[in-house]
């Protein structure tokens, strides 16, 4: 029992990042929020291709829809303007709401898909919206490995 | 709280830092407070001695509209100086795992058809995205750039530029709104002037009137500017003059588009919720297809896609084969992630997705796909098969880490950069690629056709476009590989490049110098960070170098249709990048800014490589001239550097005649002729080496048409930095 609580916890600690591979943006149709759904090479052997381009197709709906000049943008535009902008202080805007929105998405799509494969996606926002970033973990097997490569910082997490 | 950051004091907000730590400096805030201090000063002025009279006898509305504009005015003015301009956060490491120096220094992309270039940005350490500049003023780059404001003493980008366009809309409405209710007060109190109020309205009424002109000025700009969805680096720099726009989507959702679309949102400084999805093994794995298992038995082990190319599976062959026949080099450093077979990094993403990069590449190694394994790094003889001595050291020179840290954009080095991943790839390629690249030297083939064949068997072809030709010519230049030893590093100071040039060439061509005159004229955008540490000894001796792609001065004006050809655009793109460095996009930033980035001296050369790019990029200009000999191609004459046409109002440099627009191995014949004539080079040859991506840290871009900029000090003297005054009293500083 103890040996086995203590192989996991060795497991746990040499899950490292082997690789990363970065989903670009796709400027084709202009400098909208969208990223490419072309598959990766690198992750055939990782995860489906369906998984993958349907997860980044939701994120370029959400994102179109955050970007959109609706209404709602407008209203903010006018509500901003007719406070001096200090309508930013108390009111979250349209666009972050639906950055909250897309964060819990990915964080949802992380524990479902992509941990369970060995892959963890990286909220494009941190990377200033250029990529998406998906680390790829060593699979070592279930056995403790001689590897001793450090944890990486692509999000690994420790429970 | 919204996102405010101030973008004078280094305010960095958690997250990856924007920039790095700030030094104070007063002399930014003396615009910006004399701005405020006029602004509110005057306007209480106004409200005290001139209002009272007017709310009694003429309306007391006029006191409230006042008054709302003034705060309207003001609100603007806070936020276009508070607001974060959209910031991108720098790269983290792994995104650039890859050594940059063997990375292409531009990327195309295609935006609605029309080609357009991202540069590397050395500071940053990414491409930067379509409309992205890097200020050199904050030290970051900014997200749909517009300009470098003195008077906010912040950027204008993507998220302030709304702000800064309703504040000058309204300052320019509160300035009528002052002077015209100042005039009638005067008006009626002509026998009074004597008296406090009616001075104090008079001298309100001089300072409004004083700050009309330049403010409605550039209000009017601006609204041009909206209107036809350009920010003012690309209306200065002259992007789209007579060309196509790829960013407006018409007149009027332009115009909504800056003012009603909704508040971007920042990219530094943001909580970072923790992201906590365990990652444990085993993992699960999907089912491999039919074609992943031949391609794994076929690849004899080799992890192989089926969608990779066939040069990436026949260079990693090659490698292994070749692998027996050289002792192995010594170990590459860095080596992060040795489990997997190098996957794409971010560049190399880019790079088998976009269409084939047409501009230069600083240096492109001949396996410059992304999948190379460490061992090619360490391995570069094997990667050009039928080349002979003259790659390895080319490729290792390539892979000095020196030149990470150097400033990036060196068209002319681009090519070289090019030429030998062209070189290198198309061998490995076999079928697809052009045998005999060595043939290029021949002086038959054209870059273009060789960069298309490349283009069509790699998908990564970034290497292809212009680069063609100097591919081509470097090959040929293989064989003087020797006279890199000298050299340094590709942005060393004049003694490399005259050490290279006092070699003798083998075949008795122009000297090298010729062909890589350091670049005078900076990239304004990435001015400090890119200027070729060259940029010192831009002494008469080196004649610039025009980027291959630098068209007859006709052609800066000419109808470019945008980015029509690939190699067209990347042609122009230098060219735009010659006027981008004029019309820098930082128009306030000080010389300085260029001597800091030339000023650092490339770093000394990693252990295990014996010379620096620059002596392989060099070391390829010298076979230019026998590449030059062998050709028959004639010369274009020498020519006045086309002088961009924006309002630059660049002086004509010293001649430099434009190459052909033909294939690139014509345009790196007619650099090796015009180099004695030229004055300004590029380091690393941008003329002739153009072509080789890879360099991405080191010299300054030489855009085709700069004529020396030099602003630097150390450059020639008195070439120097034209300050014109632009609309609204920006400084644009325009090398000449």
């Amino acid at each position: 029992m103890s040996t086995e609580f203590h192989n996991l916890q060795e497991l746990r600690h040499s899950v490292s990042v082997a690789t990363k591979v970065f989903i670009q943006r796709d400027y084709s149709q202009g400098t909208t929020c969208r990223f490419q759904t072309k598959f990766p090479s690198e992750l055939d052997s990782r995860i489906e291709r369906t998984l993958l381009e349907d997860t980044v197709k939701t994120l370029n709906s959400y994102y179109a829809e955050a970007e959109k000049m609706g209404g709602q943008s407008y209203m903010e535009g006018c509500l901003a303007c007719a406070t001096a902008y200090l309508i930013f202080l108390c009111m979250e805007t349209r666009y972050e709401k639906m950055l909250k929105k897309i964060s819990g998405y990915i964080q949802e799509q992380n524990e479902k898909i992509y941990a369970p494969r060995g892959l963890l996606l990286t909220d494009p926002i941190e990377r200033g919206m250029r990529v998406i970033e998906v680390s790829v973990f060593e699979d070592r097997g279930s056995s403790g490995s001689s590897h001793s490569s450090s944890v990486s910082s692509g999000g690994i997490s420790q429970r | 709280m919204p996102g405010f950051s101030s973008g004078g004091l280094g305010g960095e907000v958690g997250g990856p830092a924007s920039s790095s730590p700030r030094r104070f400096h007063p002399s930014r805030y003396v615009p910006v407070s004399a701005a405020t201090t006029f602004l509110v000063a005057s306007t209480t002025l106004f409200f005290c001695f001139t209002c009272p009279w007017l709310s009694e006898h003429v309306s007391s509305v006029v006191p409230i509209y006042n008054a709302v504009v003034f705060l309207f005015t003001l609100a603007n003015f806070c936020m276009a100086t508070f607001m974060d301009p959209g910031v991108f956060p720098r790269a983290e490491e792994d995104e650039d795992k890859e050594d940059d120096f063997r990375a292409p220094l531009y990327k195309t992309v295609d935006i609605k058809g029309i080609q357009v270039r991202m540069k590397w940005c050395s500071s940053c350490r990414f491409y930067r995205p379509p409309r992205c500049s890097h200020c050199s003023v904050c030290d970051n780059c900014v997200e749909d750039f517009d300009h470098h404001c003195p008077w906010v003493n912040n950027c204008i980008g993507r998220r302030n530029y709304r702000h800064f366009f309703l504040f000058l809309l309204s300052l320019t409405i509160h300035i009528m709104g002052v002077f015209g209710f100042g005039l009638l007060y005067v008006l009626h109190h002509q026998h009074q002037l004597d008296r406090v109020h009616s001075a104090v309205t008079m001298a309100t009424m001089c300072v409004a009137g004083l700050f009309f002109i330049p403010v409605a000025g550039l209000t009017g700009f601006h609204m041009v500017l909206v209107a036809r969805g350009r920010t003012t680096n690309e209306q200065v720099t002259g992007k789209f003059r007579g060309g196509v726009n790829p960013f407006t989507n018409g007149c009027l959702r332009n115009i909504s588009h800056v003012l009603c679309s909704a508040q971007a949102p920042r990219y530094v400084g943001r909580w970072r919720g923790k992201q906590t999805a365990e990652v444990q093994p085993p993992f699960l794995r999907p089912p491999l297809s039919e074609a992943q298992l031949e391609a794994k038995v076929l690849d004899n082990g080799i992890q192989n896609d089926c969608h990779s190319t066939r040069s990436k599976s026949s260079l990693e062959q090659m490698e292994s084969q070749s692998a027996d026949a050289e002792p192995p080099p010594p170990p590459k450093p860095e080596l992060r992630y040795p489990g997997l077979p190098r996957a794409d990094t971010e560049e190399s993403s880019l790079l088998s997705d976009g269409p084939p990069t047409p501009s230069m590449y600083k240096y492109r190694p001949a396996y410059s796909s992304p999948q190379m394994n460490h061992t090619a790094l360490t391995h570069p003889n094997k990667m050009i098969r039928g080349d002979s001595l003259d790659s390895p050291s080319i490729l290792q020179s390539s892979c000095q880490p020196s030149y990470r840290s150097e400033p990036s954009t060196l068209d002319g080095g681009s090519i070289i950069g090019v030429g030998v991943h062209t070189g290198g790839r198309e061998r490995g390629e076999g079928p697809g690629g052009t045998s005999g690249t060595g043939g290029g030297v021949s002086g038959g083939i054209s870059g273009y056709s060789l960069g298309g064949r490349s283009y069509t068997s790699y998908p990564s072809s970034l290497v292809l476009s212009t680069g063609g030709s100097l591919s081509s010519s470097m090959r040929s230049a293989h064989t003087h590989h020797n006279t890199l030893g000298t050299l340094q590093s590709e942005g060393t100071t004049d003694t490399s490049y005259k050490s290279l040039a006092n070699q003798t060439p083998r075949n008795g061509s122009l000297s090298y110098d010729s062909l890589l005159t350091p670049s005078e004229s900076p990239e304004f955008e990435s001015a400090a960070h890119e200027l070729s540490p060259q940029k010192p000894h831009t002494s008469a001796a080196f004649p610039p170098v025009t980027t291959f792609s630098l068209p007859a001065p006709g052609v800066g004006d000419a109808p470019l249709q945008g980015y029509t050809s690939p190699f067209l655009s990347a042609q122009m793109a230098q060219q735009r990048e010659g006027q981008l460095l004029q019309g820098s996009a930082s128009f306030s930033s000080p010389h300085r800014a260029y001597l800091r980035a030339i000023s650092p001296p490339l770093p000394t050369p990693p252990p295990h490589t014996a010379h620096p790019e620059t002596p392989h990029l060099l070391h390829q200009d010298t076979r230019h001239p026998h590449l030059r000999a062998s050709s028959s191609r004639p010369l274009p004459p020498v020519s006045e550097q086309p002088s961009p046409s924006s309002p630059r109002a660049c002086s004509p440099d010293p001649p430099v005649s434009p190459p052909p627009r033909g294939p690139s191995l014509g345009q790196s014949l007619s650099y090796t002729r015009e180099a004695g004539l030229q004055h300004k080079a590029r380091p690393m040859g941008g003329g002739g080496l153009s072509g080789g991506g890879g360099i991405r840290g080191t010299q300054a871009p030489q855009s085709t048409s700069r004529p020396g900029l030099a602003n630097h000090s150390t450059s020639k003297p008195g070439g120097g930095v034209k300050k014109v005054t632009g609309v609204g009293g920006t400084t644009y500083e325009i090398s000449v």
